[in-house]
């Protein structure tokens, strides 16, 4: 709808609702920029005096980015990867192969949607440290201390599958027109191959989605990798570092060099992100299909 | 909301006329085995960390486990449940009327702001600019989210004490008065949560027909009885579906509140995620831990069916 007189109104109620949104971000920014004493100095001022990049520099001196951003990368890399790889192959199996089970499998991959993950939190901290055979423990688990809660599967451990994943793959893999499968399988082509020559060539944009969706989560995840590297500090992905940031004796002085390593830690995100907004977008929308 | 059962008919029509009954029997067979090598890794995966955690979740609430040895294991019965439930316990009060009065706050502000600005975006030029702006939070880091509002609200020297500093009221300690903490955290989370509502809000009106809008102006109606009278009630499937999701996210959601409060002051802002995991990883009472985990999915299960059961009686076909 969109009516002949200039729409003030929605104008107004839009802009001001974007400030809101955007001014924490710029106040983010220029604080960053701020020197020591700046912040916290009153009156408030939006503006740094001028625009130093000491904090910046304290913030990568005090931690140890080079080893935050590769447990970042390294957590989100398999993440997306194997998501993509079990979405993409599982999708094929409900939407397109003919199997006794089909039809539960797939209610059962809908069903895993409907558990929060904060259920699941506990349990699996203790199944990762009692994992057969690994740091030391036996293999019924006991003995050892931390199994695989201490090694660097742990980060990625839970992520690996995404049920919504699954289900987002199906949707897609059902729109390939069944000809163009026999065809193949006519000509001789196993299922591994037409999976590959054919489904994931044709759901290119769903798989670009989904890795985006995963890609976002997974970087920003907060209270798994907190609880990984409490018990393996070398663990320790961006988001928990950023945080050991701030003095709790002093906040005014270290928050200058927080909202540096909150830049730091956000711009890739951002980057992706309006990069390939189309597809995430997308995303969002398809979950709201649900 | 539609489209979930509606799988392909069924397939190879074509192929069944060209090939002999035995080598169709031999691709089925095949098939079979593809899909249950394709699906295998999902299935373990599930097994491994989905279905043996609930198992272990229930078992563990019915018990006292002080860590490590899983052998030492004492079997308690409801006694975890009767203890988190009862009377002058903690658990009930503050620390679940927090986390409801947590997720009605946000959800409520979230819902409100998004139909009036996704509304209002639809009518401006550049659509995909404004939502952009609206959608940052979203693919923010909550550690990022929780200290820019931290220190937003900074007594000392943050903005919105120098806005209110400079038309004249003194500074408000937002986080550290029991009375302002919650509702700061729930103004935060709504923030927060606006961007993804406002995209699925946006879908919704999109499928409203124009000709109802043009129906509508033949008849003479403003813009606003317009929203009041075609909008609203043609998207209210959509606003229950974004608000079941938003409160199923709320009501579990506490990485904000490890980052701004810790639950304080003095459990002012404690909710039930995050005494569960304080009380598991902090205390190691897993057990107790279990059970107001399943308690908190027990309250999100029946608030859904709550939601769903509202909007059913009020005559709405949703899904």
């Amino acid at each position: 709808m969109k009516p002949r007189r200039f729409p003030w109104f929605s104008y107004l109620l839009v802009a001001v609702g974007a400030l809101i949104m955007v001014v924490p971000f710029l106040d983010m920014v220029f604080t960053s920029f701020k020197g020591p004493g700046e912040f916290g100095r009153l009156p408030y001022r939006f503006l740094p005096e001028d625009f130093d990049f000491a904090n910046y520099g304290a913030a990568f001196s005090q931690l140890d980015m080079p080893r935050l951003f590769a447990n970042s990368i390294l957590m989100t890399g398999v993440a997306v990867f194997s998501t993509l790889l079990t979405a993409s192959l599982a999708g094929y199996a409900l939407a397109k192969l003919r199997f006794r089970g089909r039809a539960v499998l797939f209610r059962f991959v809908l069903a895993t949607m409907m558990f929060p993950p904060f259920l699941f939190l506990i349990p699996n901290f203790l199944i990762l440290a009692n994992w057969p055979g690994a740091g030391g423990n036996d293999l019924f688990g006991a003995g050892g201390y931390g199994g695989l809660l201490t090694t660097y599967a742990a980060l990625f451990m839970p992520f690996l599958v995404s049920g919504f994943g699954v289900f987002l793959m199906r949707q897609f893999v059902v729109a390939i027109p069944d000809e163009i499968l026999e065809a193949a399988r006519i000509d001789g082509a196993g299922e591994l191959r037409i999976w590959w020559s054919i489904v994931v060539p044709q759901t290119k944009a769903a798989l670009i989605t989904l890795g985006l969706l995963t890609f976002v989560n997974v970087w920003n995840e907060y209270i798994w990798t907190l609880l990984v590297s409490t018990v393996n500090p070398d663990l320790m992905t961006l988001p928990v570092g950023i945080q050991l940031l701030q003095s709790y004796l002093d906040p005014n002085l270290t928050q200058p060099i927080v909202m540096a390593g909150l830049v730091i830690s956000t711009l890739p995100v951002l980057l992706v992100f309006l990069l390939l907004q189309k597809y995430y977008i997308r995303g969002m929308m398809l979950s709201g299909l649900k | 909301m539609t489209t979930l059962n509606g799988s392909s008919p069924a397939t190879a029509p074509t192929a069944s006329k060209r090939s002999r009954r035995g080598s169709l029997a031999k691709s089925r067979r095949r098939q079979a085995w593809a899909a249950w090598f394709f699906l295998s890794p999902t299935l373990l995966f599930f097994g491994i960390f989905l279905v043996l955690p609930l198992l272990f979740a229930i078992g563990l609430s019915l018990s006292v486990w002080g860590g490590f040895d899983l052998t030492r294991i004492e079997f308690t019965g409801l006694d975890n449940f009767g203890a988190i439930l009862s009377e002058g316990s903690s658990f009930v009060a503050p620390i679940l009327t927090n986390t409801l009065l947590f997720a009605f706050g946000a959800v409520a502000l979230a819902l409100v702001a998004s139909v009036a600005i996704a509304h209002a975006i639809t009518r401006l030029r550049f659509e995909g600019f404004w939502r952009t702006l609206y959608f940052l939070p979203i693919v923010t880091t909550v550690v990022a989210v929780g200290n820019i509002w931290k220190y937003l609200y900074e007594p000392g020297g943050g903005l919105i004490n120098g806005l209110l500093n400079a038309v004249g009221i003194s500074s408000v300690q937002f986080l550290s008065d029991p009375d302002t903490a919650l509702p700061s955290v729930v103004v935060v989370q709504a923030w927060a949560s606006i961007g993804s509502a406002i995209l699925i809000l946006t879908a919704g009106l999109k499928a409203i027909p124009h000709t109802y809008y043009e129906a509508g102006e033949l008849d003479g109606t403003t813009a606003w009885s317009a929203f009041w009278h075609i909008t609203l009630p043609l998207l209210r499937p959509t606003l229950l579906f974004v608000m079941i999701t938003q409160f199923i996210g709320a009501l579990q959601s506490f990485a904000l509140i490890i980052v701004m409060t810790s639950g304080g002051p003095a459990n002012a802002t404690n909710v039930a995620g995050f005494e569960m995991y304080q009380q598991a990883f902090r205390f190691g009472s897993w057990g107790v831990a279990s059970a107001m985990a399943l308690v908190l999915f027990a309250v999100i299960f029946v608030i859904t069916l709550l939601q769903l059961w509202f909007f059913r009686r009020k005559g709405e076909e949703t899904s």
